[in-house]
């Protein structure tokens, strides 16, 4: 069977439960928002092939159970990713700080090039804001990732943020191939 | 019409109680003690409700009884009667007038206040019909007894306010008593005593096939009614003579399970042979009249529920105030994700559907009330998934309550914090596939999914994720049989991988695909073709000869005797490739096992 992709990058979500990790998926693979939420039970993914630079690129995004009972078996699946998305919830401050414990989980379990974005979901719900911009910006600098405030619901940067990380793992493969190939 | 007989059932009576206000009609009467009643007329025209509350003030105290009412009638027992309401009165039925009663079509709510000591009952428009006040005790029981006839649920603004929604009708008044059969049990012995005794004799194959074609509501009914029973059994006193019913009834349900006589293995001893099968039909599903007929005794229902009730509104959770939940944050966060997991669970069946359903604030209730019974458990995403249907069946908050606490003592492992729960029910389900389907394991193995991390939904949740809501009580109720076998659900299991076998091999699906695969069998699976598949895969571990004792043990057999070495209780995987050749794989730790199949996926 042809390969129908020039890439195949595996990307995972995580964060605390109930965040968005499955709407922002949803919002990303279907560019579509359901209100009927269910909350994700194990794992799953879903497949998007994106164009960079004229090179065709699948994305296996996983999406995963939020609650801390279920990491032993979650982490699992973070071996081999290549990106991961931590995503908390602007309008839950509980979220937002423990977005430092899933990054000490990601540091155990995934490998340590990973590359690594914030995202803080639920941006439409200014009037419910518990967690200003400027600390998500913060926190972000402080580990060295890219932020976005995001909206699954009305569709704000899901798209440009799943692009943005596609391309950083892009060019960090590019480079270690050039690497590879002159040194 | 000069006779009208009409019957007056007492459901319940509360001594000790202060009429604190009440119609102008009863001006007179209040701030005097007297008895309130919950009765239900059996015949009443002009009303649709056949359930009122009646108060009268104490007998010792002097009425004037120059007011008539025909319609009242003395109440001075407790039990179920027989009157005639005429011209001609009784000389004590000139009292009737002190009686306040009021029908359930008027009160739209009532609220408790002043820690249950106090009720009113409004109608609807902002105006109090009357109140009462508890002199001994509390409303607490009076309330129980009234939400088994009267459908309510709290008010979302104000935890102490019942909205009534109607009378219940008579599949939901079927339903919603179903715990009553536990205290009926001693009283109407000889109903029970049948059905526990006809039990094992009903053939177990006929039984799964006519469980699993389940249609209607008294069959489901009589299932769940009987299940329960066995489920909770243990959970509250009984008499000695029902704990001996109940412990042959166990031993009786026991031996069905175990004693297929095969020429080709050996019966455990000291089980009794069970009856030829062919002559003893399947007993029908119970009947709208017994069902009635069961429900007729009332001094034990009062306690127990009155109990339950207590037990359950008298939980922490109900009164934490403010600073307490501050406080107090594993209990905040529990709160927090419940309350996230309500509004995500079943919100497209209509049941759930909706903004301000109170359907979400019971399934919301029930699970706190279930992390303050069981706080070190606490709440785990799935559970939600596990009342759902519960509560949806039995439409009562106490009774589904106890039903799924029921549910999750069985399934309780699931939850462990550290999943050894699901990695040993993983693991068996790799055991028993590399026994019935051994090319399938190994492809598994050979494709990083011998973890069978992919079927985690299914176990976790029992298949709620994967069938509608219907299919999912049909199967549910097999499963809490605990027949053909322990572990039934393992087999479902292995009847769905059985039956995706050739897709995934010939597919030459890997990691990823085999999970894709898989979940995307979500509501396309047939369960009444996959409890049959499940059950032949049952007796073919049962009959065959070469069954080593690691598998035999998941799905509750005896030992074989021919000195297999294998012992169940170590975590290993057993490949065999014939009843000849016992060559095992055994792998020390749970962890190594577990591992097996992942490290390779991602290369």
């Amino acid at each position: 069977m042809a390969k129908t992709y020039d890439y195949l990058f595996k990307l995972l979500l995580i964060g605390d439960s109930g965040v968005g990790k499955t709407c922002v998926l949803f919002r990303f693979s279907e560019d579509a928002f359901n209100t009927t939420f269910i909350s994700t039970i194990g794992i799953d993914f879903k497949i998007r092939t994106i164009e960079l630079d004229g090179k065709k690129i699948k994305l296996q995004i996983w999406d995963t159970a939020g609650q801390e009972r279920f990491r032993t078996i979650t982490t699992a699946y973070y071996r081999g990713a290549m990106g991961i998305m931590l995503v908390y919830d602007i309008t839950n401050e509980k979220s937002f700080e423990n977005i430092k414990n899933w990054i000490r989980n990601i540091e155990e379990n995934a490998s340590a090039d990973v590359e690594k974005m914030l995202l803080g979901n639920k941006c439409e719900l200014e009037e419910k804001r518990q967690v200003s911009k400027e600390r998500g910006e913060q926190l972000a600098v402080e580990y060295g990732i890219k932020f976005f405030e995001t909206s699954a619901k009305a569709s704000i940067r899901v798209e440009e943020a799943f692009f943005t990380l596609a391309k950083d793992i892009k060019t960090k493969m590019d480079k270690k191939l050039v690497s590879f190939l002159f040194y | 019409m000069d006779q009208n007989e009409e019957k007056v059932e007492e459901i319940f009576v509360q001594e000790g109680v202060l009429l604190l206000k009440g119609p102008t009609s009863h001006m007179e009467y209040m701030k005097l003690t007297g008895t309130l009643y919950i009765t239900r007329y059996e015949k009443h025209e002009n009303e649709y409700s056949k359930i009122f509350i009646e108060w009268k003030p104490n007998e010792n105290l002097t009425i004037d009884s120059d007011i008539q009412d025909q319609e009242w009638a003395v109440v001075n027992t407790v039990e179920k009667r027989t009157r005639t309401l005429s011209g001609s009165l009784i000389p004590e039925e000139a009292n009737r007038s002190k009686y306040l009663r009021v029908n359930f079509d008027t009160i739209k709510s009532f609220k408790v206040a002043d820690n249950g000591r106090r009720i009113l009952f409004n109608d609807g428009s902002g105006d109090t019909i009357c109140t009462f006040s508890f002199q001994n005790g509390n409303s607490t029981c009076f309330i129980a007894s009234l939400r088994q006839h009267i459908k309510t649920a709290p008010s979302r603004r104000d935890k102490n306010l019942y909205i009534v929604m109607g009378e219940l009708g008579n599949n939901e008044k079927q339903i919603e008593t179903s715990f009553k059969t536990l205290s009926l049990f001693p009283d109407d012995h000889g109903y029970m005593w049948n059905l526990v005794r006809n039990f094992p004799h009903r053939p177990y194959e006929t039984t799964m096939e006519a469980f699993s074609k389940v249609a209607n509501i008294g069959n489901y009914f009589w299932n769940f009614y009987f299940l329960e029973y066995l489920i909770v059994y243990n959970e509250r006193p009984l008499d000695d003579e029902t704990k001996e019913v109940l412990n042959k009834s166990i031993i009786a349900i026991e031996s069905a399970t175990t004693t297929h006589t095969q020429d080709d293995y050996e019966v455990i001893a000291n089980v009794p042979k069970l009856p030829d099968r062919k002559d003893c039909p399947r007993s029908k599903p119970l009947t709208k009249e017994q069902w009635l007929d069961l429900q007729n005794c009332e001094g034990k229902i009062e306690d127990v529920d009155g109990m339950k009730l207590l037990i359950f509104r008298g939980t922490q959770w109900m009164t934490m105030t403010k600073t307490q939940e501050d406080n107090f944050s594993d209990y905040r966060e529990r709160k927090s994700l419940i309350e996230k997991d309500v509004n995500r669970t079943d919100r497209a069946y209509d049941f759930y559907a909706g903004d301000n359903n109170p359907h979400l604030q019971l399934l919301n209730d029930i699970l706190m009330t279930y992390v303050m019974y069981n706080f070190d458990l606490g709440y785990v995403q799935g559970m939600s998934d596990l009342l759902s249907p519960i509560l949806y069946l039995l439409q009562d908050e106490v009774d589904a309550f106890w039903c799924f606490v029921g549910f999750m003592e069985k399934v309780l492992s699931n939850f462990d914090i550290d999943q050894a729960g699901m990695k040993e029910q993983l693991q068996h389900l790799h055991t028993l596939l590399a026994f019935t389907e051994p090319e399938l394991s190994t492809y598994l193995d050979n494709h990083d999914s011998g973890n069978m991390f992919f079927c985690f939904r299914w176990l976790l949740v029992w298949f709620k994720r994967e069938l509608s809501q219907e299919d999912v009580m049909k199967l549910w109720e097999v499963l809490w049989t605990g027949l053909p076998c322990q572990n039934f659900h393992l087999l479902i299991c292995l009847a769905i991988l059985e039956t995706e076998k050739r897709a995934l091999m010939d597919n030459n699906y890997g990691f990823t695909e085999i999970l894709k695969h898989i979940n995307e069998l979500s509501l396309k699976l047939n369960v009444s073709f996959l409890l049959n598949k499940a059950e032949g895969i049952y007796r073919q571990i049962e009959e065959a000869t070469h069954a080593n004792d690691s598998v035999r043990d998941i799905v509750g057999l005896p030992k074989l005797e021919n000195g297999n070495m294998d012992s169940p209780n170590t975590a290993s995987f057993t490949y065999l490739e014939s009843s000849a050749d016992h060559a095992s794989v055994n792998i020390d730790t749970n962890e190594v096992c577990y591992e097996r199949g992942i490290s390779n996926s991602y290369l």
